[in-house]
Order: structure tokens, then sequence, then C-alpha cells
């Protein structure tokens, strides 16, 4: 088991949970009850999958980010 | 006699302070209550009504920052004076000139809160220092 930190970039709320092997971003979402938004371990790391099992990819005890889902571009951008 | 007393001084603050805690043991240990901020708040940036002044800052550069939080419920992302490096970056296209070096970021997915637009610019910032 690891223990996270889930800070809800908008708000700055911080929401532990505790995560087993195999436990994947979607699973963190939906037990926080925040399905629109996106993991990540910070600015510079990437977004988390949904699918993505995050136990093997975090440290027990760290601070990860919830942000809304966010893309730069136009209808003529990719 | 082989020893003769001179007299007697205080030792340093440091050695008596070690002194001391070997006797009384280690002191109740703080708990430090966490900042519930947002990410905005965290990087530094300012509020002023429903405009934010700040810098986006990645680990290669940081940009000026402004953002507008209007009434309608778009935020506006603009970034002053973008390097060579984002001029470069593939949604170079998806920010449009405005008065001066600022540039507004146009979002094709709009953020719901200004710490995620945050978030979105710093992320297309690193990646245009990865290229």
């Amino acid at each position: 088991m690891k223990k996270l930190s889930v800070v809800v970039a908008g708000t700055g709320q911080i929401r532990d949970v505790e995560i087993q092997p195999g436990t994947t971003a979607g699973d963190i979402l939906h037990q926080l009850n925040l399905e629109d938004y996106l993991l990540s371990r910070g600015p510079n790391e990437p977004f988390f999958a949904n699918a993505e099992s995050v136990y093997d990819k975090v440290k027990d005890g760290e601070k990860i980010f919830a942000s809304t889902k966010a893309e730069v571009g136009i209808a003529l951008c990719a | 006699m082989r020893v003769k007393e001179l007299g007697t001084r205080h030792a340093p603050s440091a050695i008596r302070e070690m002194f001391s805690r070997v006797v009384r043991g280690h002191g109740p240990s703080i708990s430090v209550v966490r900042r519930e901020i947002p990410y905005w708040r965290e990087r530094g940036w300012t509020r002023d009504g429903n405009n934010y002044t700040g810098w986006y800052q990645t680990p290669d550069a940081a940009f000026h920052g402004w953002i507008e939080d209007s009434w309608s419920g778009n935020i506006n992302f603009f970034l002053y004076n973008p390097s060579a490096q984002i001029r470069r970056h593939s949604h170079w296209s998806c920010f449009a000139p405005r008065d001066g070096e600022w540039y507004l970021v146009h979002m094709a997915r709009r953020p719901k809160d200004v710490s995620s637009g945050i978030l979105t610019i710093e992320r297309l910032i690193r990646e245009a220092y990865q290229q």
C-alpha cells in the first residue's frame, strides 16, 4: 500500500488516498469523484492515462496533482 | 599537585544544547499543517479581481503571464514574449498576438479553472524545450 496526497489544482484541496498495486489513475479519480480531471506528478510530467497503473510510478507519501482537462489549440491546430 | 584549577567558564551554547538534549531526550514532535492553496497561488501568481499575473514556470524557462477570468466563464490566458523554442512548437499557431509582445493562448479544450490552465501552458513550454 502507498499513501498519496492528491492536490486538486483549482482549489488546493488535498485528498489523501491509499492505493494498492495495480490501482489506475481512473480508479483514483473515480474514488475521489473527480472524473473530469487528469492526474499528473506536476507540470513537468505527463498526465497519467486513465487506465495506467499509478502504483509503481509514485513514491509513498508523494503529492500529485489533479487538474481539469485542457488543451492548447484551435480548430486548425492538431 | 598535577592539576591546578584556574577557574570555570560556560561551555559554548551549542555544546550545552547538545548535552541538555541527551539528558532530556527529544522534544515532542511538531505537526506541520499542510497548506491547501490553489496551484496558481502556490506558484506565486497574484490575483486582482478577475485578473491574475505571474509566471509560467518550468525548469527550462519562465514566462510572464496574465490571465483574465471573465464573468462569462471564459478564462483567457496570455503569455509575454514567447521564446524561439515556443515559436517552433507545433502549437505556435495557437498563440494569437495582442498588444505589445503579449500573446493570447487559444485553448481547444478550455480548463475549468485558472490553475489547470497554468499547468497546461507550463506543460506546453516544457514540451517546446524538449523538442
